[in-house]
């Protein structure tokens, strides 16, 4: 359905969704604040995203990209603004914060696979222990997500016992098995050495495809280019600029988004479209 | 009762005149360990094949003795067929027994110092004994630090069953006061908080000590 | 030599009895010392306030005192307040008190020493901190803590030595209660040091093919590393 060449194609991706009627909002985050010490991370940061929406978030280092995403699942508190996960309220308080968190899946930066569990056992944990399915059936469905994600042959391996992007496919078809709402990508290919990078961005594509509403944290141009809906730059606690990738990469409004695109796309060895 | 107890109470400066005694037992067990322990390591590690299974031998042995076994040895070879007073075997005991546990630590410290830094020394024409002792055991002993602290306040604590040789130390000093006031509760209740301040002392030393001879990355 | 051998078999029946109540003793004390110690460790490592300060308090407390005193203190201390206790229970409460400070430090070391992705990442899944500390957190505490604990296995064999200083007949009571009757000092010593040797070593073996079996790639550590 989605092309994955060629500028235009891209606007009438976005346009496609509007017309499909897609645009329904699953993600609203207002006014958000979050202060580390005396040094404020997000000040006042605003991003809506719609259901099957798969959002791209760029900018520089330390400008609150993975605080964004913690604050979200509430691994992180923010001091203050608001976040709905379809119209809910996401707060402390315990049955609240365990309700949501299972439907918000989130990968991370460096795997967090349980260590003491194979790739079976790490998919199936969640759906056993938070959502109390019966354990037969949990394996069942974490045999089918391992499978998803190109594993199913790893379900007995201990996470030492496989490379980086086989643990980050596993942690992936980890956040899945809950059946979650949203996906939030944290960087989830930073830690990898180069070639095998390809294997995850590719599980991440076809999940794209699949129409899971996405965040990801990423610098991969890429797949920013290829899968995502929208990019959004953040820069200074906020977001900057934001729209779709052929106008980010082509004719961002704003200077630094241009000089960020353009130093980010040449350290990635990838000319500017 | 309160007559008994400002008995006991009275005791303290008899009780804290054992801290010396204590204290000298403890750094001569822990000193005298310490070298021992540290040639065996030393054997352990570069020695040759027959001084690496002494040491071996040594430390496995002396680790699966009770020290109560050691000290009662060396007290009726002390009696019986050697002539050293219940002191010194004390002393000997404590450092026979630490020995092979700061073997251990010290062991496990040069050995965690890279192959690299040894090689880099015989490079520059150092021989391997320059490289031991200008290069690694300089690193090792710094990392051997909060292992060897731990050690030594084991030590003082152990030093503690030389009342069973009649020793004049903190604890023995405590079952004479037991024995004058009856009063067993309290005055090991204040021994315990003797021990509770040395242990406290000894374990700030160290961790000066350590941050005094840190070295950035090691 | 032969004598010697001689005097040995004369004397293994009493020193038998007298291990098997070591060993007896090395049970009760690691198994209280466990079922206090880890408890502790989760207070020390999770707990706030009160419930924080008295773990820290009682693991400072008896590692910072010597292990005779304890015993002295329970046995003689508490008779003098009227709490008498037998000698044997006296010794494992004694043994186990002191074991489950050192139990707690082992668990709360192997606690801290766990990523803290993995708690995130039990969260992030929508568990409660109870449900990631008992399904994540603590399974893999228990393989981490398998080295020092079974150290702590081994070293209890040893220190039960001190339950013959109130006169419950272990294996070193046995072998005071040999010399006093033969007086053949040096050669029964021996003897019993060779029994504790021997009885360590097997002991250590047993541990090390436990270890073997409940591996799990990346949680390799050996015993004897510092």
């Amino acid at each position: 359905m989605k092309e994955s060449s060629g500028s235009q194609v891209y606007d009438i991706k976005v346009i496609n969704r509007k017309v499909n009627n897609m645009t329904k909002p699953i993600l609203r985050i207002q006014n958000l604040h979050k202060k580390f010490g005396s040094s404020e991370v997000l000040k006042g940061l605003n991003l809506t995203v719609d259901e099957g929406e798969v959002v791209v978030i760029i900018g520089p280092s330390g400008t609150g990209k993975s605080t964004l995403l913690r604050c979200i699942n509430r691994l992180e508190t923010p001091d203050s603004g608001e976040i709905y996960l379809e119209d809910q309220k996401i707060e402390h308080g315990k049955t609240n914060l365990s309700r949501m968190r299972q439907k918000i899946g989130m990968v991370f930066q460096d795997f967090n696979l349980f260590n003491h569990l194979t790739a079976i056992q790490n998919v199936a944990i969640g759906p056993v222990k938070v959502k109390k399915i019966d354990k037969a059936k949990a394996m069942k469905a974490a045999e089918r997500e391992l499978e998803r994600v190109g594993l199913k042959d790893k379900a007995n391996s201990y996470p030492a016992e496989l490379s980086g992007g086989q643990k980050q496919r596993v942690a992936i078809a980890r956040a899945l098995a809950m059946e979650p709402k949203v996906m939030l990508f944290d960087e989830p290919t930073s830690a990898l050495d180069p070639e095998l990078t390809g294997e995850v961005l590719a599980v991440m594509k076809d999940l794209a495809k699949a129409g899971m509403t996405m965040v990801v944290v990423s610098h991969e141009m890429g797949f920013a280019r290829e899968a995502a809906h929208r990019i959004v730059f953040l820069e200074d606690g906020i977001v900057s600029e934001m729209g779709s990738p052929e106008k980010i990469f082509n004719n961002p409004e704003k200077q630094r988004t241009r000089e960020f695109i353009s130093k980010i796309t040449s350290l990635s060895g990838e000319g500017s479209a | 009762m309160s007559m008994r107890y400002t008995e006991v109470f009275n005791s303290i400066p008899y009780l804290l005149q054992g801290v010396g005694t204590t204290l000298e037992i403890t750094i001569y067990a822990l000193f005298l360990g310490a070298f021992f322990g540290l040639l065996l390591a030393l054997a352990r590690v570069y020695g040759g094949n027959i001084s690496r299974r002494f040491a071996i031998l040594y430390s496995r042995i002396i680790r699966s003795l009770p020290l109560l076994v050691i000290l009662f040895l060396l007290f009726y070879l002390g009696t019986e067929v050697i002539n050293f007073s219940e002191f010194q075997a004390v002393i000997l005991a404590l450092a026979i027994h630490t020995s092979a546990y700061q073997s251990e630590i010290f062991r496990g410290s040069i050995q965690s110092i890279s192959k690299g830094q040894m090689e880099a020394a015989l490079a520059l024409g150092m021989s391997k004994t320059q490289g031991i002792f200008t290069i690694i055991l300089p690193q090792a002993l710094r990392r051997a630090i909060p292992y060897w602290g731990n050690e030594a306040s084991i030590v003082l604590k152990d030093s503690s069953f030389a009342y069973v040789l009649g020793v004049l130390e903190i604890l023995r000093r405590g079952e004479f006061v037991i024995a004058r006031t009856g009063q067993a509760l309290i005055t090991y209740i204040i021994v315990g908080i003797i021990y509770l301040i040395l242990t406290s002392i000894l374990t700030k030393c160290l961790s000066i000590g350590e941050r005094k001879f840190r070295i950035p990355g090691l | 030599m032969l004598e010697q051998i001689n005097f040995f078999i004369s004397i293994l029946p009493k020193l038998w009895q007298g291990l098997v109540v070591s060993l007896q003793l090395s049970v009760g004390a690691l198994a209280f010392g466990l079922v206090v110690g880890l408890p502790m460790a989760l207070a020390r490592t999770y707990g706030k306030g009160v419930v924080k300060s008295i773990a820290v308090f009682y693991i400072e407390i008896i590692r910072g005192t010597p292990m005779v005193l304890q015993l002295f203190l329970i046995y003689f201390g508490l008779a003098d307040v009227g709490l008498v206790l037998d000698r044997v229970t006296a010794a494992i409460l004694a043994l186990g008190i002191n074991s489950s400070a050192y139990q707690a430090e082992y668990f709360r070391g192997a606690i801290l020493s766990i990523d803290d992705g993995q708690m995130m990442a039990a969260e992030a899944l929508g568990m409660t901190k109870r449900q990631a500390i008992i399904n994540i957190i603590l399974p893999q505490a228990f393989r981490l803590v398998l080295p020092p604990w079974s150290n702590e296995l081994i070293y209890m064999v040893k220190y039960t030595s001190v339950a013959f200083l109130i006169a419950v007949p272990e294996l070193m009571a046995r072998g005071k209660m040999i010399i006093s009757k033969t007086f053949k000092p040096i050669e029964t010593l021996f003897w019993v040091g060779v029994i504790y040797v021997i009885v360590l070593s097997l002991i250590a073996k047993i541990v090390d093919i436990i270890e073997d079996k409940v591996s799990i790639p990346g949680f390799q550590m050996s015993r004897e590393e510092i």
